[in-house]
């Protein structure tokens, strides 16, 4: 006699934790099914090194919605988010105005334009003027982060309303923030930073907020949008939405995972779904992997990504031959790696020694514009970047409690490094170590020092991605966030509002809109969706 | 100074008109500044509408980039754009073109594209001789080609209608636009459920995916996927590229294959008909008249200075088919225009990427993948774009300022079709025409001096002998066109064909600018009427009758407030 439920949630990572805790909290019987022993998905915090705990993959918080926060008290869960300030460019010698320079920008704005004067007045000026007209972006598009996105083709109109609300919304723009949304959603982030800048050092680290965990380049069009989600970032800044948890990242999964055993949801670890149990064209329950173990529920939410969800639980032959092949068709090309480092000092700038405030944030490693688009041209032929973008981040500078005393831990998002690599180049497990070869090349390139210090070194590959957490392709956001599939089309054009062809199994991971980071926002609205299907009065 | 009393003779000869037409008072209902295709097509429908137009021509001939060109004594050439296919129907037709010497060549074969190993791919006019041709390469791509083919002409079809729109007024919308709104929202719809999802899929795509979808070769994929980003600073895996192929598929027959189609007596022949159609309809043309600034009081036009002598000509409307940025920024007054659309404006994106080849050849060439049916093959356009990474690296090039190592071609041999090109010309000349990318108009080391031309030729021709080894033997004569050379002597800003990237940032209802797509520009009677506005470039005359149907949509509702 299996066990039954309420709701089953497919998948312990953000999203589905986020759903679970709104399901449990409106009364329903949830259960999450885990196929790790550690809870969070992409956003874990693992001791990959005895007394060093990292945050293996998602490493920042940047987009963790606020209401989220607020409505389900994450705080008095644990949540502790500690704030990151700043970001530092560093050059190599001879480079900038006064040679060996580097770019630093801090939170303070102030400090940031007297910093940037010393590159260009003009865009020391320009910056003011980016800055607000940026936060008048982010908030006109926040509102559509919690949208369900209509299906134009349908022939009911109630959908399409939070369209109309938009365009209203639009119309009370000035004709220059109108102009300079459709820019941001079309543009890409280097021509749309020519428009404002000069000063290529900013221009490229600005421009490589646009290709995280996309398989694009900075001058590829649509890159200019996410530009914004920094923006977003800082006008939640009262909800201290912008940094890394206290303990890694795995500690916003804990305190998501607590809230919703508070709530009454029950979590299983080591609970890997094989199947998704269908009769007659709806979803009744979960077979597990191994034991065959059968659970059944109302309803069922995948926060897994689309192609696993439809592709392999569901019962081959159940679904349309038509929408499988949509569902192969939504492309996923992993393209970023991330390397952690255990080191026993400090690494040292060349261009600004010592230990110092400016190791307290993120280190961009994008001296110029054309160094960023040329790390992607290696990647478009299937290669991994020799000269990488990296994105690093020393957390114990404001989380001393991960690492033994003194010792540090680093983070580096790596871009780019394609999951499907050129047939010369072999697998992935051929490359591993040449690819983080090339990271610490990169980063010596700035800061020397970094051969001697290194304890331990632990890389992640897309293929490692792929096979720890189980995102296809090793893609970070569950499918790529091209133009062509976000909104209205995630994951497939005419089901992107969170249900699926098979009655009763919903999804509520990456793989829907609003895309993917540690937002949380795809969890919450596809909860709410099935509680308003079922009558619920919802939040 | 002579009267400017507009001229109604039909018998051309722009000599006249040069010495003629300058005005005092507004003698001029509408002054066109620029007399390249669009412009010929806008003063055609305002002079048979009744309004006393003038065309005001910096250079000694109209057809700006429609227009061909003596090379070598008695071979004529397409100076830059060399087929004429897209040409809208509707224009054609209501100007009556055909009576004005238009007439039309379409050969049966669309495209050859030849590899240097001496396969090929080819695109017949027939969807079914194109797909059995495809079997023999890959059977599952001549399987697929009939439906692929079928979905661009479905959303070509949207697209023709959207192109023959104005775009919507977003910020007070009329009742026009929301009837404007509805015809679209039907076809849409027209579209059925499938097409109309893959439309908003397709349109923000890669031309690499798109194909990439259908198709599993990658030369089938190239030979088809070079419409997508011919012309344009973008390569086969930049977003948006679907989009400028499928806008190239959009109200003509092209399909998949796209659109072939020869004018007798090359692309001037257009002009010369567009010009006999406007002439008759009383339009007064003057050439060798640059036009220096627009002249405007209190927000609204009063004419135009001519560069050169400072001389106004007085009109309450004025068109421009210049390019949006030349024509705001290096005309309009910068007091009327404003700041922030002055930024907008100078923000236009223009980086040409396009070169002109140019050759006289002693005879046909050889192309071994052509085998015996040469002389059929060689009658379309030539692509030479060997695959989708030799394109993508064509275009990586250019990104960092320099000029392709192995350039992707497009080549016409218009004599094949047109014989009378070369009959001034010994027996068995042909002349050829190279579309060239990609070459960078900015150039990161040196400038496009008479050395960097003579080199882009010469690599030009020796991608050429690539595929048709022997070639460079053959040419007797070769003209070549760098992207500064575009900008200076047909004063496409950048070197682009197009007067602005036609990326997913300059696309309706924001081509040129978001808040004037609707061929007003920020002036009370200045208009524009140029490849800069929807529905983009190419010899299509449709901005340029979209614009004239706006303009005399506005002189009825001024008529009406008298």
């Amino acid at each position: 006699m299996a066990q039954r439920y309420d709701a089953i949630v497919i998948g312990g990572g953000h999203n589905g934790l986020v759903s679970a805790a709104y399901l449990a909290r409106a009364g329903l019987r949830t259960i999450v099914l885990e196929r790790r022993h550690v809870l969070g998905g992409a956003a874990v915090t693992e001791e990959l090194f005895p007394g060093f705990r990292f945050s293996v993959f998602s490493y920042v918080v940047s987009l963790l919605r606020p209401e989220i926060i607020r409505e389900l008290d994450l705080p008095r869960h644990g949540l502790d988010i500690l704030p990151l300030d700043g970001t530092f460019t560093p050059l190599r010698p001879g480079e900038g105005p006064s040679g060996g320079d580097y770019l630093w920008r801090v939170n303070d704005h102030g400090r940031t334009v007297r910093e940037l004067r010393r590159w260009s007045t003009t865009d020391a000026e320009a910056y003011e003027e980016y800055g607000r007209l940026m936060v008048d972006m982010a908030r006109f598009i926040k509102p559509i982060l919690s949208i369900v996105p209509p299906d134009l083709t349908s022939r009911d109109p109630r959908p399409l309303l939070p369209l109309g609300g938009l365009l209203r919304s639009f119309q009370q723009l000035t004709e220059r923030q109108q102009a300079v949304f459709v820019q941001l959603m079309t543009m890409s982030a280097a021509d749309f930073l020519d428009q404002w800048f000069e000063t290529d050092p900013l221009k490229a680290t600005m421009s490589a907020s646009g290709i995280i965990g996309t398989y694009l380049g900075v001058r590829s069009p649509g890159t200019a949008y996410v530009l914004l989600h920094h923006y977003m970032g800082e006008i939640d800044g009262a909800f201290r939405a912008w940094g890394i948890p206290k303990g890694g990242t795995g500690g916003i999964s804990e305190a998501i995972g607590r809230a919703a055993q508070a709530q009454g949801a029950e979590i299983r670890l080591e609970a890997p779904v094989g199947r998704i149990l269908t009769r007659g064209g709806r979803a009744t329950g979960v077979a597990l992997e191994g034991s065959g173990e059968e659970i059944e529920a109302d309803v069922i939410l995948s926060s897994v990504d689309a192609r696993r969800t439809f592709l392999d639980l569901v019962e081959p032959g159940t679904l349309d031959p038509a929408f499988e092949e949509e569902v192969r068709r939504f492309k996923f090309r992993g393209s970023s790696g991330k390397v952690n480092l255990a080191v026993d000092r400090l690494p040292d700038f060349t261009c600004l020694p010592g230990e110092g405030e400016h190791l307290r944030g993120a280190i961009s490693f994008s001296p110029s514009v054309d160094e960023m688009e040329r790390a992607y041209d290696d990647a478009k032929y299937g290669h991994w970047s020799r000269r990488p973008y990296i994105d690093m981040i020393i957390p114990t500078l404001v989380d001393p409690s991960i690492a033994p005393p003194g010792k540090h831990v680093i983070s580096c998002f790596v871009q780019y490094a394609p999951y499907k690599l050129a047939p010369e180049l072999g697998s992935w497990d051929d490359n591993r170590e040449a690819f983080g070869d090339a990271v610490v090349d990169r980063i010596a390139e700035f800061a020397p020092n970094i051969r001697d210090i290194i304890l331990f070194r632990n890389v992640q590959t897309p293929l490692d991605i792929e096979r720890t957490t189980g995102l296809t392709e090793g893609n970070i956001f569950q499918g790529e966030l091209t133009l062509e599939q976000l909104f209205f089309n995630r994951p497939v054009p005419g089901h992107a509002r969170f249900r699926t062809p098979i009655r009763d199994l919903w999804l509520s991971g990456s793989a829907t809109h609003p895309g993917g980071g540690i937002m949380g926002a795809n969890g919450r609205i596809a909860a709410l969706e099935v509680l308003r299907s079922r009558g619920r009065r919802v939040a | 100074m002579t009267d400017g009393e507009p001229m109604r003779t039909a018998d051309g000869g722009t000599a006249r008109a040069a010495d003629g037409g300058t005005a005092r008072a507004a003698n001029w209902d509408a002054v066109v500044v620029g007399g390249g295709h669009n412009g010929l097509v806008t003063a055609a429908y305002l002079g048979r509408a009744g309004l006393r137009t003038l065309v005001l021509e910096r250079r000694e001939r109209v057809g700006g980039a429609a227009d061909t060109s003596e090379l070598a004594k008695g071979a004529r050439v397409p100076t830059l754009a060399h087929t004429v296919g897209r040409l809208r129907p509707s224009v054609a037709r209501e100007l009556d073109l055909r009576s004005y010497g238009l007439s039309l060549v379409a050969p049966e074969v669309r495209a050859f594209a030849p590899s240097p190993d001496g396969t090929a791919v080819t695109l017949w006019a027939d969807v079914g001789r194109t797909a059995d041709g495809l079997r023999a390469v890959s059977p599952a791509d001549g399987a697929a080609y009939p439906e692929f083919d079928r979905l661009v002409r479905s959303l070509g079809r949207f697209l023709a209608e959207l192109a023959s729109e104005t775009p919507p007024d977003i910020a007070s919308p009329g009742l026009g636009d929301a009837l404007a709104g509805l015809r679209l929202g039907r076809t849409f719809r027209g579209l059925g459920a499938h097409d109309a999802r893959t439309i908003t899929r397709v349109l923000p795509m890669a031309v690499a995916d798109f194909v990439g979808e259908a198709f599993a070769t990658d030369a089938v994929r190239a030979a088809l996927a070079w419409r997508g980003v011919q012309y344009c600073s973008l390569g086969p895996w930049s977003a948006g590229s679907t989009a400028v192929l499928l806008m190239d598929s959009a109200g003509n027959d092209g399909g998949a294959a796209g659109q072939t189609v020869f004018a007798r007596g090359g692309p001037g022949a257009v002009s010369r008909a567009l010009e006999g159609a406007a002439r008759s309809a009383g339009v007064s043309i003057r050439t060798g008249a640059e036009v220096g600034a627009v002249l405007s009081r209190d927000g609204r036009v009063t004419g135009v200075a001519l560069a050169s002598s400072g001389e106004e000509i007085r009109s309450p409307v004025v068109v421009s088919g210049l390019d949006p940025k030349r024509t705001l920024v290096g005309l309009v007054d910068p007091v009327a225009l404003g700041p922030s659309l002055g930024w907008r404006a100078s923000n236009i994106r223009q980086p040409g990427v396009v070169a002109k080849v140019n050759l006289v050849l002693r005879r046909l060439p050889q192309f071994p993948a052509a085998g015996s049916d040469a002389e059929v093959l060689l009658r379309g356009r030539i692509v030479v774009a060997p695959g989708i990474d030799a394109m993508e690296r064509a275009f990586d090039a250019a990104k960092y300022g320099r000029v392709s190592e192995a350039p992707i071609l497009e080549a016409t041999i218009p004599s094949l079709v047109d014989p009378a090109l070369v009959e001034g010309a010994k027996a068995g000349t042909h002349v050829m025409s190279v579309v060239v990318q990609y070459a960078p108009y900015w150039l990161r080391d040196g400038d496009w001096d008479d050395a960097a031309r003579e080199a882009l030729g010469d690599r030009v021709v020796g991608v050429l002998e690539g595929v048709a080894p022997g070639i460079g033997k053959l040419v007797t004569a070769r003209q070549v066109l760098t992207p500064l050379d575009l900008e200076r002597e047909h004063g496409l800003t950048g070197g682009h064909p197009l007067h602005a990237e036609p990326a997913l940032d300059s696309f309706f209802l924001w081509r040129p600018l978001l808040g004037w797509a609707r061929y007003r520009m920020p002036l009370d009677g200045l208009y524009l009427c140029g490849s800069g506005a929807h529905p983009g470039g190419g010899v299509t005359g449709g901005p340029g009758q979209n614009a004239a149907r706006e303009i005399l949509a506005d002189q009825r509702r001024g008529r009406r407030r008298r």
